[in-house]
């Protein structure tokens, strides 16, 4: 049985280990996009990046736009940036120092050693061997992701690892989904969203080399064969919430609502909203699924059990709503 | 003989150990004439083969495999704290197999004789203070007296399951003990992480002998705590407490609870109902039968101590007056880790075991004496003096190595406090070589072993051996710039 705490921390170590990899690929495809392009262009470039990874919608986070560096900085080493690589990485490795106690050894060197060889903790600066940095990130992404499925024991801390993973991996994917539908400039890059996503090799595989934009959207949607898909997400994340909810009623809610999302993207409901208003749909799956994300984060202290803190910290030693004891 | 050179093997040889000044105190390596002791023989022929090059390599191996797993220990400044490298030396301390036992059977002694006062002192009605063996007063004003442990029943009147205690090697070889650790010794982890780093990196030095291992600390530490588990509790749900990842000894506290296989909890993760602690799990409240507690007294119970402690847990103490858990080490242990009683341990010892103390104490002038501070401060620039309250060699001032301001504030600060200062005679530690400045020259060192007591006292053999690694400096604690080695016991003495 797992501490709420531990449970916590794994959840979020998920989350953050994916957003960690996500923006290296992000940053690696905007150093690329950008260079080359008119002022204009790279700034529409940026913003798209920036909706992408929902950091339009953080209150209070101000992005620089007006330069590549800055942009790159800002994703990269800014520390007040909960979104950037290196908040990621040492959030990573904080929480795993937190549960060290519970993760295979291997676990956590690679998660620390990521830490130390990451450049850039506490600079500002853009590095010049950007692409370095980047690869290196990313294998030690996969590193991680080699011992989290090889080396941990299926237990209730890898579960909350990987629904952590699946969640902010489909809501990255809806999220990418929804600004490309809403790019001003109309581009619809099919190419784009594959390579943002990992799956372009995978697409041509199944699809040949030229993908058009519905059919990249219906992929990286409902691909019950590609492991980015939000499809294969939603069923890996109902799986091991199951298996979770066994045991903790309190995240019954979430898993049956991940079962209800899978089943909008399995009969169809998602397209066929989207046929009409693309963005609103997306947007209002998207919502749904930070909504399973908090409501997972919630259900890891149940209530209950929160009633019975409280009253302790009133009157400790009395007895009073005991919540679930076992 | 001041120096050696040709490490009395019967020819002289070039090499890492040349020159290395083994006059300075009592070496474990080499005999007053330049020869080498028995145990050390192989060791130091396997040194004699390595270059500079090899050992520094070999140095930063056990570097790069300390930094990559996070073995760190926190160094704090007076704003923040800085994670450094846990430092560790090559060349190891070996102990002989016959001198252990004698050294263990000592340090058993000790521990025993301390928990019959603990349990004295605190559930029983107080004898030895009552017969005069200790000052009553003396006692009852230790910091680390706790009014609130009087009548907490103890499983097997154990207070202390967990002691550190420091031992030193003076000029004749023979050990004593320089003071006792018996609330939260640290350092067990390191002991163990510095036994895998040596076979790791030196798996050919351990050829040549049969060394006890150090794995089998988690099985005995578990034992001892599930042998702490109130009444009618068989399979004890056990948990570490630690004050979180911010704490120097962080590393330390995942390695006991992943090393026993039992959880690593805050204060947070507790809560207590009905005089009961429960973990909060994702399933719900589950009941927690011992505490290996990493924090200090003060910070256990906001509600009993320290009304900000935000690492405790609320009713902690209600539960423990209860009989519903058991909390190790027990509190109030602080009394006896107080170097003002620490004069009067051997006396302890005849007092409850009526045995002669097999371990020394160091001499040690008691600064609430009249007689014995006028003379200790008479001869203060010979001697030690040691505020009683501090741990890590803090405040710590050594005679010979002090100027005469320090030793006028000293003896000004000791008249105006006499019971917050003991005074000793200055103990040459013994010496070891190590790996400075591309040679090894003589490094003073100390013993800090672990003694676990539940049903049963049993001694872990080995434990932390800190070194000085500045050249003639007394100081070992890892904070003030010192290493460590790792120890080896040996299961036999025969070749």
């Amino acid at each position: 049985m797992i501490l709420a705490r531990h449970a916590g921390a794994l959840l979020w170590t998920g989350r953050y280990l994916e957003r960690a990899e996500t923006i290296s690929r992000c940053l690696s495809y905007a150093a690329d996009s950008i260079t080359g392009l008119r002022a204009d262009e790279a700034r529409a470039e940026g913003e798209l990046l920036v909706r992408t990874l929902g950091l339009s919608d953080e209150p209070g986070t101000v992005v620089p736009l007006e330069s590549r560096p800055q942009l790159v900085a800002f994703l990269l080493s800014d520390r007040d940036n909960p979104c950037s690589m290196v908040s990621s990485i040492v959030a990573v490795r904080e929480n795993l120092r937190s549960v060290r106690d519970r993760i295979p050894i291997e676990l956590w060197e690679e998660a620390n050693g990521l830490y130390l060889r990451f450049p850039f903790l506490g600079h500002d600066n853009t590095p010049s061997d950007l692409h370095e940095v980047l690869r290196m990130v990313r294998r030690a992404c996969l590193a991680i992701s080699g011992v989290l499925n090889e080396g941990m024991r299926r237990d209730e801390g890898h579960a909350f690892v990987v629904v952590g993973r699946m969640l902010e991996r489909s809501i990255f994917t809806v999220g990418l989904l929804e600004a490309s539908h809403s790019d001003p400039r109309g581009s619809l890059d099919a190419g784009r969203m594959l390579r943002l996503t990992s799956s372009l090799q995978a697409y041509h595989r199944q699809h040949g080399s030229a993908p058009d934009f519905c059919g990249v959207v219906r992929y990286l949607l409902h691909a019950d064969d590609l492991p980015r898909s939000v499809f294969s997400c939603l069923v890996r994340a109902q799986e091991c919430l199951a298996d979770l909810a066994s045991g903790a009623e309190a995240l019954d809610r979430p898993r049956r609502r991940t079962a209800l999302l899978r089943s909008r993207l399995e009969f169809g409901d998602l397209a066929e909203a989207m046929v009409s208003a693309p963005v609103p749909a997306l947007l209002d799956f998207g919502g749904e699924l930070a909504e399973v994300a908090n409501e997972v984060q919630e259900g890891i202290a149940p209530p209950q059990t929160m009633a019975a803190l409280r009253s302790q910290y009133l009157r400790p030693g009395a007895t009073g709503d005991r919540g679930v004891l076992r | 003989m001041a120096v050696v050179s040709g490490y009395g093997l019967g020819e002289p040889v070039k090499g890492l150990l040349d020159g290395y000044d083994a006059s300075r105190a009592y070496d474990e390596v080499f005999e007053p004439d330049g020869s080498v002791r028995g145990v050390y023989t192989r060791i130091v022929e396997r040194f004699r083969g390595l270059g500079v090059t090899e050992l520094r390599r070999l140095e930063k191996l056990v570097a790069e495999e300390f930094r990559r797993q996070g073995i760190t220990f926190t160094v704090y400044s007076e704003e923040e704290g800085t994670e450094r490298i846990w430092p560790m030396d090559l060349f190891p301390r070996v102990i002989a197999a016959a001198e252990w036992d004698e050294l263990a059977r000592g340090l058993s002694q000790r521990v025993a004789a301390l928990n019959c006062f603990l349990a004295d002192f605190y559930n029983g009605g107080g004898e030895a203070l009552a017969d005069g063996v200790v000052p009553r007063w003396l006692v009852v004003s230790s910091q680390g007296f706790e009014r609130n442990a009087v009548g907490i029943r103890v499983p097997h009147n154990a207070h202390c399951n967990i002691a550190g205690i420091d031992v030193v090697r003076g000029a004749n070889g023979r050990y004593r003990v320089l003071e006792d650790n018996l609330r939260n010794p640290s350092g067990i982890s390191y002991v163990v992480e510095n036994r895998a780093a040596m076979a790791k990196v030196c798996t050919w030095l351990f050829d040549d002998h049969a060394v006890q291992p150090t794995e089998q600390y988690a099985p005995m530490l578990r034992a001892t705590l599930e042998s702490m588990a109130p009444d009618g509790r068989d399979s004890p749900h056990i948990v570490v407490l630690t004050p979180g990842i911010f704490n120097s000894a962080y590393f330390e506290h995942a390695f006991l609870a992943r090393s026993m296989g039992v959880e690593l909890v805050e204060g947070r993760d507790l809560v207590v109902d009905d005089h009961t602690v429960y973990s909060r799990t994702i399933e719900g409240l589950v009941r927690v039968d011992v505490i290996y507690r990493r924090i200090d007294d003060a910070f256990l119970d906001p509600v009993s101590f320290r009304p900000d402690s935000a690492l405790g847990v609320p009713g902690l103490l209600g539960a423990l007056r209860a009989g519903n858990v058991s909390v190790c080490n027990a509190m109030g242990n602080g009394v006896v880790d107080d170097k003002a009683v620490y004069p009067y341990v051997p006396e302890i010892i005849r007092y409850y075991l009526g045995e002669e103390p097999i371990i020394d104490n160091v001499t040690t002038y008691t600064m609430w004496d009249p007689d014995q501070r006028a003379e200790a401060l008479n001869r203060l620039d010979q001697l030690v003096a040691k505020p009683v309250g501090e741990s890590g060699g803090t405040g710590v001032l050594i005679g010979p190595h002090a100027s005469e301001q320090e030793l006028a504030e000293a003896r000004s600060r000791i008249e105006a406090e006499p019971r917050e200062w003991i005074v000793q005679e200055l103990v040459q530690l013994s010496t070891l070589p190590a790996f400075a400045d591309d040679r090894l020259e003589s490094r003073h060192l100390d013993l800090r072993p672990f003694i676990l007591t539940g049903e049963t006292t049993e001694v872990f053999p080995g434990g932390l051996t800190r070194v000085a690694m500045r050249r003639g400096s007394l100081i070992v604690n890892s904070s003030k710039g010192g290493g460590s080695k790792d120890t080896w016991v040996l299961a036999h003495d025969s070749p």
